[in-house]
């Protein structure tokens, strides 16, 4: 068991890279970064200090100290495979990036000064500390400028999504963890309550539907949750807010977010009040659509294990009917449910950023959404490891509940 | 398989019997594929073009001309719909000729000239800028021209009617297409990696894991926010992200008939590999990729109607249903900007999954039995 485990979790760290670096490469790919974005504003800085002529604004050329400091930050002239590595953490990267004149002293922060010299013997530069010229600083790398006679200075620093570092929000100028970890708690509570409600209304219904099996209670169920499986949530989610939003309508509901502005001053039954109210029509948007497939499941499952043997054997001993169905036939029909808790997870987060647009809510779906029309990189590449990470601890969770809950399957 | 007792049927032939006994999914099938076949013929029913225009003894069509630019491979040499107003009359103005204008115009004079519109004479993407067009007309209210707005206009002053007709054609096109590519794709793709295993169903299988555990929704939108999206680009990337699930079914499929007898007696006579995948297996392995067809449109609908609700899908001004949608949200007293969109949307959805359920009934019925 222990060994499967572990095999399976090194088997999805193949997965976890390949599907990180497809990721990468497309949002590298895409023009208009942060790289773009800098790039033109310069360009347009240099024309309104020009004089302000309107004319030979965009051919107005930036300095190229400014341009090669930009190209060294974003690492524009590496490969991608070097800046993936970076990246991930896996490859230092330059942090703490001076130009300095060779030979002159460079304030490198904190008041501290180092000058960097060529080595006579080696040819190569040095950096040394202004209080001792005679050792070279470790810490300290020197790259070439194009600027004659000048060098960058830079130390390096392995970070990267490995070390939990997704870098800083271009848009927001904060570590992008930081902003996430705001946001989280918002879409986790409409992940956990959709989950909650998913799983105790499907097992309700599956039961009930394989105990009633081809009754008219089963056939329209049916009907019912295959239709709301096939609508997508958020725009019944749209619909319900328009009706019952106050847009036009009844006005039952609140047309989005997340609580009332004054919800601070509330008391504490009236928060969670409040937070129910507010809850309603988003965690409908959510859940519709997942109740289809595990209903189904359980359905299936149930209806499978009381067609057994052991089933019959059991109502031949005369044992009470719920008896059977509750103890003997439940136990075995449990375990596809179980297995599927991993994929359901999964579901939550990948739709959220349709919801949470469809109502306003400020939740880490909304945040990368909005991160993609930004070209808010980082954010969006926080993301789509979120979700990979996600997906990849779904299905191996599946595994492992299956192998825990099933004695019949070992794994060798 | 035991023969039926009365006279000889193919599976086949008794699988469509089944399916037309089941009355909810046959009569879904009739409606959907009658509204879909009408659907083409949408600029010849939905347009602000004249159907006929007789003047000065000379007759035109621009609503015809308007469908045959409509249709697939005829498009590329069909006469442009375009008539300037001068054509009509109208001297000086070179603009497009408002025929709806027009109409009114000639038989208020008496005049020999005379106009067919069609059915319903207004187009999708005809906003305020012509005539007449008011934003925000409430439906089965009259606009400034006194012209009935059945669903009302939107925010643009284009009627919703329309847009919601245009918009079906659109979603459905755009859906079949991109489950059959996903068919041709996934089905070999599968069929390969269970009949010859080996490293290249391990490589797959890798690769497929990669590509199952990508965001795809957020990659399809991070991709269209820096290439400009067309219809064809949509389907492609959609396809591209989603043949995943028809492979796995194919190759675990596969993978089980070909351990079968009749396999090895196929192999042991020596029919060429390409026959016996093709016409021993493949036959035997299509029941629940059938089966899941219909589910594959309510995806392909779906994902487009999401795509284009968060503005990532097709470009402005083509009808669509997420476009339509995500106005009425950002207008939410004017319910019916969502409702119409919303209604058309489940109404076929809705029509899709009862065929889905007739045909999965008819092809893979579940016998359970229940003993007590």
């Amino acid at each position: 068991m222990l060994q499967y485990i572990i095999r399976r979790l090194l088997l999805a760290i193949p997965t976890f890279l390949g599907a990180t670096f497809v990721v990468f490469f497309i949002v590298q790919f895409a023009p208009g970064g942060p790289y773009d974005q800098q790039m033109n504003a310069l360009r347009k800085g240099q024309g309104a200090e020009g004089g302000g002529s309107a004319l030979g604004t965009e051919s107005m050329a930036i300095p190229p100290s400014q341009l090669e400091a930009l190209q060294r930050y974003y690492q524009v002239n590496e490969p991608i495979w070097k800046r993936y590595l970076m990246w991930l953490g896996l490859f230092p990267r330059p942090v703490n990036d001076y130009l300095a004149e060779v030979g002159e002293e460079r304030n490198v922060g904190g008041g501290y000064k180092v000058v960097a010299r060529k080595d006579a013997a080696t040819g190569l530069y040095k950096v040394y500390a202004l209080d001792d010229p005679s050792t070279p600083l470790e810490d300290w790398f020197v790259d070439p400028s194009q600027k004659p006679n000048s060098v960058w200075l830079y130390q390096r620093e392995v970070a990267g999504i490995f070390t939990f570092d997704f870098g800083d929000s271009f848009r927001y100028r904060k570590p992008v963890t930081e902003l996430i970890s705001e946001r989280l708690p918002v879409s986790m509570q409409f992940g956990l309550m959709s989950f909650v409600i998913t799983y105790v209304v499907c097992f309700y219904l599956g039961t009930q539907k394989a105990l009633r099996h081809g009754t008219k209670f089963d056939v329209v169920s049916s009907s019912i949750i295959f239709i709301a499986f096939s609508v997508p949530g958020w725009a019944l989610g749209g619909v319900l807010l328009v009706i019952l939003g106050g847009g036009s309508g009844i006005d039952l509901f609140p047309t989005g977010g997340f609580q009332s502005s004054d919800y601070d001053n509330l008391t504490a039954v009236e928060q969670i009040l409040d937070r129910a109210w507010y809850f309603v029509l988003p965690t409908v948007a959510y859940t519709l659509g997942g109740f289809a497939s595990i209903t189904l499941l359980m359905k299936n499952s149930l209806m499978e294990t009381l067609g057994q043997d052991f089933i019959r054997t059991a109502y031949a001993k005369g044992l009470r009917e719920d008896r059977v169905i509750w103890l003997h036939a439940m136990r075995n029909s449990i375990i596809p449910l179980v297995a599927s808790i991993g994929g359901v997870i999964g579901i939550f987060l990948a739709g959220g950023y349709l919801v949470e647009t469809a109502f306003n809510i400020d939740g880490i779906g909304r945040l990368s959404f909005e991160a993609i029309g930004t070209r808010d990189t980082n954010v969006a590449f926080a993301f789509a490891v979120i979700s990979i990470t996600i997906n990849l601890v779904g299905s191996i969770i599946s595994d492992f509940m299956l192998a825990l809950v099933d004695p019949r399957i070992r794994f060798s | 398989m035991a023969a039926p007792s009365s006279s000889s049927q193919t599976i086949n032939q008794r699988r469509w019997r089944k399916f037309k006994g089941m009355r909810r999914g046959y009569y879904s099938m009739i409606i959907l594929l009658t509204a879909y076949i009408i659907s083409f013929f949408l600029p010849l029913l939905v347009n602000n073009k004249a159907l006929l225009i007789s003047y000065e003894g000379e007759w035109y069509s621009p609503a015809g001309r308007d469908f045959l630019g409509s249709l697939p491979l005829v498009s590329a040499i069909a006469p442009s719909s375009f008539d300037p107003a001068e054509q009509y009359g109208e001297t000086g103005n070179k603009g497009e000729a408002n025929y709806r204008e027009l109409q009114a115009k000639w038989e208020e004079q008496g005049s020999e000239n005379y106009i067919v519109m069609p059915l319903y004479p207004f187009s999708p993407n005809e906003d305020v800028g012509v005539a007449g067009n008011e934003s925000f007309v409430e439906p089965f209210a009259d606009d400034s021209n006194g012209s009935m707005r059945l669903f009302g206009t939107d925010d643009n002053g284009r009627d919703v009617l329309a847009r919601m007709a245009y918009g079906f054609q659109v979603s459905m096109s755009f859906a079949i297409l991109i489950s059959i590519l996903e068919y041709l794709i996934g089905i070999p793709i599968g069929a390969m990696m269970g009949y010859f295993g080996g490293k290249f169903d391990l490589l797959m299988q890798r690769f497929m894991e990669i590509w199952t555990a990508l965001p795809f929704l957020f990659l399809i939108i991070i991709i269209v926010s820096f290439v400009n999206p067309t219809f064809a680009l949509l389907v492609l990337l959609l396809v591209l992200f989603s043949w995943m699930g028809i492979a796995a079914q194919m190759r675990a499929q596969f993978y089980r008939e070909r351990l079968r007898d009749y396999v090895a007696a196929a192999i042991s006579i020596g029919v060429p590999t390409r026959s016996i995948i093709l016409k021993h297996i493949l036959p035997n392995t299509l029941v629940p990729i059938i089966t899941f067809f219909p589910f594959a449109l309510v995806g392909g609908i779906s994902a487009l109607v999401s795509l284009d609700y968060l503005g990532f899908g097709l470009p402005p001004p083509t009808p669509s249903w997420g476009q339509m949608i995500n106005v009425g949200l950002s207008n939410i007293t004017r319910y019916w900007l969502v409702v119409v969109p919303f209604s058309a949307m489940f109404i076929t959805l809705t029509l899709v999954v009862f065929i889905g359920e007739g045909i999965r009934e008819a092809f893979d019925p579940k016998v359970f039995s229940r003993l007590r």
